[in-house]
């Protein structure tokens, strides 16, 4: 008798790290997944080119299928398979014996997706066994993020909404950041206040497509950002165009600052037995009074004594720092012209509400951090905040850290970690869905130095990726289509919404999911009772924090489709004043309690710049997800090779032609590829879309010539971030034999 | 009121993603090929600006089957296997194509392709296996930024007539005479720093 065909469609969500966790449709027969549709969302549904092809990569001949062992040298590419028994049996058994020798924190785990459940399964293992956790955000995105931890407060992992989340903004500004291409749902919000009437201005060495949607599309030299800020809060300044009222009611700006010390100006210093209150200057009263006492208007500028103690109000300090960035020295730093930098200031804060969209671009430099700062700072100065949309939900991640909590370590800091034991010795790495040899800064250290420290390297991937390539032993992982989780949003302008990732086909060949490997290795490290509840009600625990966030938040209404967090009473910031602090006592030690225009380490300003004059910047593109869908057919079909893309300017003195093999290179290392001479990068730069492996260029990587540099900054805020776009190269033709 | 399906194609809309290209390899089997290609108007070559850094301009075009009230395809077909249905889709019927290509030379469009995997000429159906079972084109419903809106033409109430009856609307090579299913809505101007609709802050 002939079996019926079974369709059937599941609602699920992607939990790549592109970023926003698109809800998809996958329609599967007969078990197999034949198609991916857009995925219900309020108001919208989206599936982007890669999305669609999912079934090639669910489906790639490629796919890692069963776990394997390495025989001779590492990366020498041989293998012999095992059985999924002899693979966890002999990787627990190694785990315990460098944890034996070296300590239980030199067992180390990296996962780097947004499944949430697989992450606090880990975190959860992780604690039990007192391993180390590497958290993966320092790859190129947590510079931003020590911003919004100082001026807002906040937690989110990649960046606050506070700066973009208006209804109808009547200006978007687009700072480093290509939505248009790498974030569907950010870029609908654009796309609408557009379409209502905004006008969008973008501001970006690279003509993105994003820019060529602009009415403006304002060129910048990389890495200025910060001081493009500055000179446009100097002209809102001095014409006057800054919001008094929101500066006074909603941000530190009328604080006194002591001058001997840079601290806020508290009650206790002048008055015995006072409080820790912030102090203002009375303009009425012309004299000092606590910030919450109710009378006269506080003074925003201007300097005042108080007992022995000269004071200035916060945006007094802001004022004078501005003013050291007047507009033809703004102009010849940023290569803005002086025109463009007045309008730009005039509009942004002539435009209410005006939305500031931060990229990670523009922060993938050393002093990325300050760049975000300064965005936010002139955001405060001209009331351009929204206190609503940055309410995440508060998962109950705590219920995994019941037989412990990990050690952490940011992924910058594994190099140091591995080779010289600081602030742990990490000799053992199991990496899982990340390829940090890959997508990492410096590869050559990575390989060279990194490598030989680590006594095992475990990779659980669905392909035999640049990182797999060096394992000891790689593990077959299914695709996200074979499992299930939940997807937590990411912010930063995109969307609120938390997702079901739903278990669509069985998981292909021996393939197995992270939470299935991890709860294997659960009592192969000794520990017994813990980890053993089903998938289902480990979902439920994360979901039952109580915080009023969660409320009417199920696993049934997310079967069903997104769901927001429930509407819940929230400070406007949560900083230690309470209020937007572009005035930070936290970073007074590193000088960056205002956001001081720092060039970038690497830039057109410093003296490596005579021996190496262009940028290198690697952003990303439509057709990679970082290095996943590199090995999609469909996608080479569209973008089949790397290219280092120069501008004309810069080629014809090289004597670079179109197409021609070119080598990019600085002191660290090179790579060759061919030349794409066009007119959408800026002179003085050379863009490289990232996410190629080195099989796919000509010789070498763009990784060889990146940094692992880390600003102490990132790493006393948040994490320290890679400064990818903080490299100075030269580009030269190659002579083919 | 006779149907006549086609497309709007948002020039404004469209980033040049490429959703709608994979979609259509997809949903049609088109390995090496597909039904909708999306043109880069700027540099020499994909996703590149035309001028001179700074002052540049970038926009795409996406180019599928015009499905032509008089398809020159057809009329180049010497085996009649060139067709199109009572509600406007122009299909090839694989059984009666003899391989020739002259289809490929004779659309002014460039729509057709050769699928070399199948040894058959292919192009955009419209979906028209989809249409079947009352679906829109799978392009359509992949342009997460609206920017195909599929409908009937023939139908002046539908969203696709209010379109294509916007003054700014426009077919490709109205001089091919070919009476295109497909109009285009062009991509705005840049507007300068002038300031939006002021909205009072809240």
């Amino acid at each position: 008798m002939k079996k019926e065909a079974t369709e059937k469609v599941v609602r699920t969500a992607s939990p790549l790290a592109c970023g926003p966790g698109c809800g998809l449709m996958a329609c599967v027969k007969d078990g197999v997944l034949v198609k991916v549709e857009p995925g219900d969302f309020p108001g919208t549904g989206h599936v982007c080119a890669r999305g669609l092809t999912y079934p090639k990569l669910v489906y790639h001949p490629d796919r890692l299928r069963y776990p394997m062992k390495r025989l001779g040298k590492r990366g020498e590419g041989k293998w012999v398979r095992v059985s999924w028994e002899e693979a966890l049996d002999t990787i627990a058994a190694r785990f315990k014996e460098i944890g034996a020798k070296h300590g239980s924190s030199s067992v180390s785990f990296v996962m780097d997706m947004m499944g949430i459940l697989s992450v606090d399964v880990l975190l959860g293992f992780l604690g039990a066994c007192q391993g180390t956790f590497i958290l993966p955000a320092g790859c190129g995105d947590s510079a931003g993020v020590c911003a919004d931890r100082v001026t807002y407060g906040s937690q989110w992992w990649f960046g606050e909404d506070y700066t973009t989340n208006f209804d109808k903004p009547a200006l978007c500004l687009v700072w480093g950041n290509n939505p248009a291409e790498t974030d569907f749902f950010k870029w609908r919000r654009i796309r609408d206040a557009k379409e209502g009437g905004a006008r969008l201005v973008v501001i970006d060495p690279r003509f993105s497509t994003t820019a060529s949607k602009a009415d403006v599309y304002v060129p910048i030299k990389p890495g200025t950002d910060t001081a493009l800020a500055l000179g446009m809060m100097n002209v809102i300044i001095d014409q006057s165009l800054h919001d008094v009222s929101f500066i006074i009611s909603h941000t530190v700006g009328p604080f006194l600052v002591r001058s001997d010390n840079g601290m806020f100006l508290r009650e206790k210093d002048i008055v015995s037995g006072g409080l820790d209150k912030y102090m203002v200057w009375d303009t009425g009263a012309k004299a000092v009074r606590c910030h919450d006492a109710a009378s006269g208007s506080p003074a925003l500028t201007g300097s005042y004594r108080v007992g022995q103690m000269e004071c200035k109000p916060a945006f007094q300090l802001l004022k004078e720092l501005a003013a050291q960035f007047p507009l033809e020295k703004t102009s010849q730093i940023t290569g803005v012209s002086t025109e463009v930098i007045t309008k730009l200031a005039v509009a942004y804060a002539g435009s209410k509400p005006a939305a500031s969209y931060r990229g990670m671009g523009c922060q993938r430099t050393f002093h990325g951090d300050i760049t975000f700062h300064a965005i936010n700072t002139l955001a405060a100065i001209t009331g351009n905040i929204s206190f609503e949309g940055h309410a995440c939900f508060e998962l109950n991640h705590v219920a995994f850290l019941t037989r412990g909590v990990p050690n952490l370590l940011p992924l910058m800091q594994l190099y140091d970690a591995a080779i010289s034991g600081k602030p742990f010795p990490v000799k053992s790495l199991w990496v899982s869905r990340h390829n940090p040899i890959n997508q990492e800064p410096n590869i050559n250290k990575m390989i060279e130095e990194v490598l030989p420290c680590l006594d095992l390297l475990v990779v659980a991937d669905m392909f035999m990726t640049t990182t797999a390539s060096y394992a000891d032993f790689v593990l077959p992982v299914c695709s996200f289509f074979e499992c299930t989780d939940l997807i937590q949003p990411v912010g930063n302008g995109s969307h609120n919404y938390l997702q079901l990732q739903q278990k669509a086909i069985e998981p292909l060949y021996e393939s197995k999911s992270d939470i299935d490997m991890i709860i294997s290795m659960v009592g192969r490290m000794g520990i017994e009772g813990f980890l053993k509840e089903p998938l289902e009600e480990l979902a439920n625990t994360l979901l039952a924090s109580g915080h009023p966030s969660m409320e009417g938040t199920t696993l049934e209404r997310l079967r069903a489709g997104p769901v927001l967090p429930a509407a819940h009473a929230l400070p406007n910031f949560s900083t230690p004043s309470g209020r937007l602090e572009f005035y930070t006592e936290r970073l007074r030690q590193f000088g960056q309690e205002l956001p001081v225009y720092k060039q970038p380490l690497e830039g057109p300003g410093s003296p490596l710049a005579d021996k190496y004059p262009l940028v290198l910047l690697t952003p990303h593109t439509k057709y990679r997800t970082h290095s996943s869908f590199a090995n999609v057919a469909w996608l080479r079909e569209l973008d089949p090779e790397p290219v280092a893309e120069v501008c004309s300017i810069d080629a014809k003195p090289r004597g670079i032609k179109d197409g021609d093999l070119v080598r990019v290179f600085n002191d660290r290392g090179e790579v060759r590829l061919k030349a794409r001479v066009h007119q959408g990068v800026r002179p003085g730069a050379v863009n490289i879309c990232q996410g190629w492996s080195p099989g796919d260029y000509v010789s070498g990587t763009h990784q060889a010539l990146t940094h692992e540099t880390i600003n102490p900054v990132h790493q006393a805020i948040y994490e320290p971030n890679a400064s990818l776009y903080d490299v100075l190269v030269d580009v030269q033709p190659v002579k083919e034999a | 009121m006779k149907k006549r399906y086609g497309m709007v194609i948002d020039l404004e809309r469209c980033t040049g993603c490429r959703a709608c290209t994979v979609a259509c390899k997809i949903e049609n089997s088109m390995e090496h090929c597909t039904g909708i290609r999306v043109e880069t108007v700027g540099g020499a070559w994909p996703d590149t600006p035309a001028g001179e850094y700074p002052e540049l301009s970038m926009g795409f075009l996406p180019i599928a089957c015009m499905h032509c009230e008089r398809p020159p395809c057809r009329d180049a077909c010497p085996t009649q296997a060139i067709y199109q249905r009572p509600d406007g889709a122009v299909l090839i019927d694989e059984s009666l194509c003899n391989d020739c290509q002259e289809c490929l030379a004779a659309c002014p469009y460039d729509a057709l392709v050769y699928d070399e995997d199948k040894a058959l000429v292919r192009k955009c159906t419209l979906c028209s296996a989809r249409l079947d079972q009352g679906l829109e084109p799978f392009c359509s419903k992949c342009c997460g930024y609206g920017a195909i809106t599929f409908g009937d033409m023939g139908d002046p109430r539908s969203i696709v007539s209010k379109l294509a009856a916007r003054s700014d609307a426009y077919a490709l090579k109205p001089e091919s005479k070919t009476g295109p299913a497909v109009i285009y809505l062009p991509a705005k101007a840049s507007r300068g720093f002038q300031h939006g609709r002021r909205v009072s802050h809240r």
